[in-house]
């Protein structure tokens, strides 16, 4: 809150922030081919200058401040004023040109010009009135609500919105295809379309302005691309997996060797065997309670209100090549919800987010030079989840959760004395394996315009046993 | 009508309230001390998070304050943008052209001036001299451009039920520098300008879709705040601790409601972190406690509890702050 309220200062800067601050869009290879720069021509006052921040005081003196204090947030109101009092001009040559279509809850783009259109928009087919009357399907570039929002606030796009008017009696420079639409009216017309809420717009830009690559999560329409696999399941675990991991694998072998397993008594130690007398078997024996992720929730599904902990984006890093046909698994997934109207998540709508998200793969200690041979889990994304955990080799398994094989058949490995390998092979450490979690997601909470982003994480505290 | 000129018009979709006109944000923070959240992203600084633009978004406790003080009329914004008529759009159209072919002109003498001063503008003192020259030239611009969008502005007040501010369509400095040839206009870029509110268009009406009390505002279905006992509770904190002077912003990164300033947030540090208990018998963790006074002590704040009575419509303050007996 406090960085949203405690903004500009006094001291107006000389220097523009502008220049400071690249834009990377087309306003700046407009420049280059030999397009003007207009924002040149705007008066200097019409061109926003961020105002500094500088160092608040502890109060105003009684009776609502000093002169000097008044004269100071005076200046520090003005030029706040003065910064937002800039408006949005573009190029004729950058700028973008989309009809807002109400009834389709998406905006059609005329013209698209810049790089924002490598990661925004997707392609539709609409059945257009052809010349001669017939109708054809064609596909045409169409923008979801949150994207032409964004993309006529940052004055990248005039948007038209969709009239009956014969627009043939309106000529000039270039083709009225509408009413012409302010920013407000987008905001006014465009949220409450398409599930967008002003608190996802917000999140939305937010992450945009930042350069993440924002998509939705759930495909608004089929021909809205998705990436492979995020949506369908990775889901529920299979009936067998439900069932076996209620029963430890031990814990059965225990049974089936030892007759009936005593709750009572969980530890038997054998008269004849000499593998189980060590602290390792003697903790495992002591796990007898099921636990883990892989244990299904006590379901209590009493009424079916759909919660708000539902994954709304998928986010992709600037630095991740990103296909705006064929999308890659996302880097992160954000769910949006309201401070003021939603309750901290329910174990029961974290597991069901954790339920449908990827897993992650093991983090491996950082400046360390790779090992030929071993698959390297360090490629983000969900892809490689099945296989990250194992990629060590046998000579490190007792770093390792034990494996089925092993806690079926403890004996057979019996634990090595020296347990250094030869070769230094390296091993994820436990705690940031526990800290950074097997799955993930980003809850992203908006209260009245402050977003705040939390990360909650599924520490697998069961596949790490300390002992 | 008159009274609702003075009120501060409040654009209401989607049950939230956005502002839109510069000199209303700042009438809402200099007369009436509050902040609201700045969320649009700034025209020509679009990359960066620190400081945004318009629109304003009022907390619903800033909007039902405004409306307690009548000091703001909320307006059912989707329905104040109607399609404009042929006409309305033809002269829309007429004001974009002559703007389009103003620029033009402009380019094409600057463009001309420097092709004939190339040979000459190599020594320093050449560009040293142009530079003077440009400089003057822009100021010259700026001085016209203010007078023609100040003409500009009272030519549409007449036609326009809010008191706009000029239209940014005509503010453009080439205006002034207007030379009326017709040219192929395609070749030469000209700048496209997006406008933020919208009552800078002929067609735009709010007349009619004024609420100026809750009531109404509820009965049209525009605007419920506050509608339970939670939201009363908030309303009740908020107004009571802005007619004791003070300035609240949204305290959810300190574990409050609100942020509490003894004065503007641009000039000075809050002193409370405030939270709302909905009544002033509601049970409190002890947990809660040891975490406001924890949270509050390491960001220099007192933690305010604020609880509200609803029968007495009054609120009592408490304040933790950690002992430090060591």
């Amino acid at each position: 809150m406090d960085d949203t309220l405690e903004l500009p200062n006094a001291i107006a800067p000389k220097v523009s922030l502008a220049d400071a601050i690249q834009e990377e869009d087309e306003q700046s290879s407009d420049g280059e081919d030999g397009g003007l720069d207009w924002t040149k021509l705007i008066p200097e006052a019409v061109r926003p200058v961020i105002p500094k921040r500088g160092e608040k005081e502890f109060e105003p003196k009684a009776g609502g401040g000093s002169n000097l204090q008044l004269h100071v947030l005076d200046r520090a109101r003005s030029a706040m004023l003065e910064a937002l009092r800039a408006t949005r001009t573009t190029s004729s040559k950058a700028i973008s040109y989309g009809v807002w279509q109400p009834s389709l809850a998406r905006t059609h783009v005329t013209v698209a010009r810049g790089i924002h259109f490598s990661s925004m928009g997707h392609s539709a087919p609409r059945s257009l009135l052809g010349e001669n009357g017939v109708e054809k399907i064609q596909k045409r570039l169409e923008l979801l609500p949150e994207e032409a929002i964004y993309l006529i606030e940052r004055g990248s796009m005039f948007c038209w919105k969709e009239t009956d008017l014969n627009l043939t009696e309106v000529s000039g420079a270039f083709e009225v295809l509408g009413a012409p639409m302010s920013v407000q009216q987008g905001y006014s017309e465009m949220i409450g379309t398409e599930d967008l809420t002003l608190d996802r717009f917000q999140v939305f830009s937010y992450l945009k302005r930042l350069g993440y690559v924002v998509t939705r999560t759930k495909p608004p329409t089929s021909y809205y691309p998705t990436p492979p696999n995020t949506v369908i399941v990775n889901s529920a675990p299979s009936i067998f997996q439900r069932i076996s991991s209620l029963f430890p694998t031990w814990a059965s072998w225990l049974s089936r060797l030892c007759g009936s397993f005593d709750w009572w008594r969980p530890m038997r130690i054998s008269r004849w065997l000499h593998h189980d007398k060590n602290y390792g078997s003697l903790f495992r024996s002591l796990r007898f309670i099921p636990s883990g992720h892989g244990v299904p929730l006590r379901q209590s599904k009493s009424v079916e209100v759909e919660s708000p902990y539902q994954i709304f984006y998928n986010l992709y890093k600037p630095s991740t090549p990103f296909k705006k046909t064929a999308p890659p698994p996302p880097d992160f997934q954000i769910v949006v919800i309201n401070a003021r109207t939603t309750p901290m998540p329910t174990l029961q709508e974290l597991t069901d987010l954790f339920d449908v998200l990827p897993e992650l793969p093991t983090p491996l200690p950082r400046q360390r030079r790779p090992i030929p041979g071993t698959t390297n889990p360090a490629i983000p994304g969900p892809a490689v989840s099945e296989n990250a955990a194992p990629t060590q080799t046998l000579n490190n398994a007792n770093q390792l959760p034990p494996s089925l094989f092993r806690r079926l058949f403890p004996w057979a490995f019996p634990r090595p004395a020296v347990a250094q390998p030869l070769i230094p092979v390296r091993r994820p450490n436990p705690f940031m394996a526990l800290k950074a979690g097997k799955k993930m997601v980003v809850i992203a909470v908006v209260d009245s315009g402050s977003i705040s982003f939390f990360r909650f994480s599924q520490g697998a505290f069961t596949e790490w046993p300390m002992m | 009508m008159s009274s609702d000129r003075q009120r501060i018009p409040l654009r209401i979709a989607g049950k939230r309230a956005y502002v839109w006109d510069v000199d209303d944000i700042a009438t809402i923070r200099a007369q009436y001390r509050l902040c609201g959240v700045l969320t649009g992203t700034l025209p020509h600084l679009s990359q960066q998070n620190a400081f945004l633009g318009v629109p304003l978004v009022l907390m619903p406790e800033e909007v039902a304050l405004l409306l307690e003080i009548d000091a703001a009329v909320l307006i059912d914004d989707p329905k104040s943008h109607i399609q404009p008529t042929m006409p309305e759009l033809q002269r829309w159209n007429a004001g974009q052209q002559e703007s389009i072919r103003a620029q033009v002109a402009f380019t094409e003498t600057k463009s001309a001036r420097e092709s004939a001063n190339a040979g000459r503008a190599m020594s320093e003192d050449a560009l040293r001299k142009r530079k003077e020259r440009e400089e003057r030239k822009k100021a010259e611009a700026s001085r016209l451009a203010e007078i023609a969008a100040r003409s500009d502005g009272d030519l549409l007040a007449l036609s326009e039920p809010t008191p706009a501010q000029a239209p940014p369509i005509h503010s453009d400095p080439a205006v002034s520098a207007a030379g009326n040839q017709t040219e192929p206009l395609s070749s030469i870029p000209y700048a496209v300008v997006v406008s933020a509110p919208s009552s800078s268009f002929e067609w735009y009406n709010p007349s009619g879709r004024f609420y100026s009390s809750l009531e109404d505002a509820r009965a049209a279905g525009v605007w419920d705040y506050p509608s339970t006992l939670e939201e009363r509770a908030r309303c009740g904190v908020f107004s009571g601790l802005w007619k004791q002077g003070f300035f609240m912003g949204g305290g959810i990164k300190f574990g409050g409601d609100y942020l509490v300033y003894p004065g503007d947030p641009l000039r000075y540090h809050s002193h409370f972190a405030a939270s709302v208990l909905v009544s002033p018998i509601s049970a409190l963790r002890p947990m809660e406690i040891v975490a406001h006074g924890r949270l509050g002590t390491a960001t220099k704040k007192a933690h305010l509890l604020c609880g509200w009575d609803d029968e007495k419509q009054e609120v009592s303050y408490l304040s933790i702050e950690w002992a430090g007996f060591g």
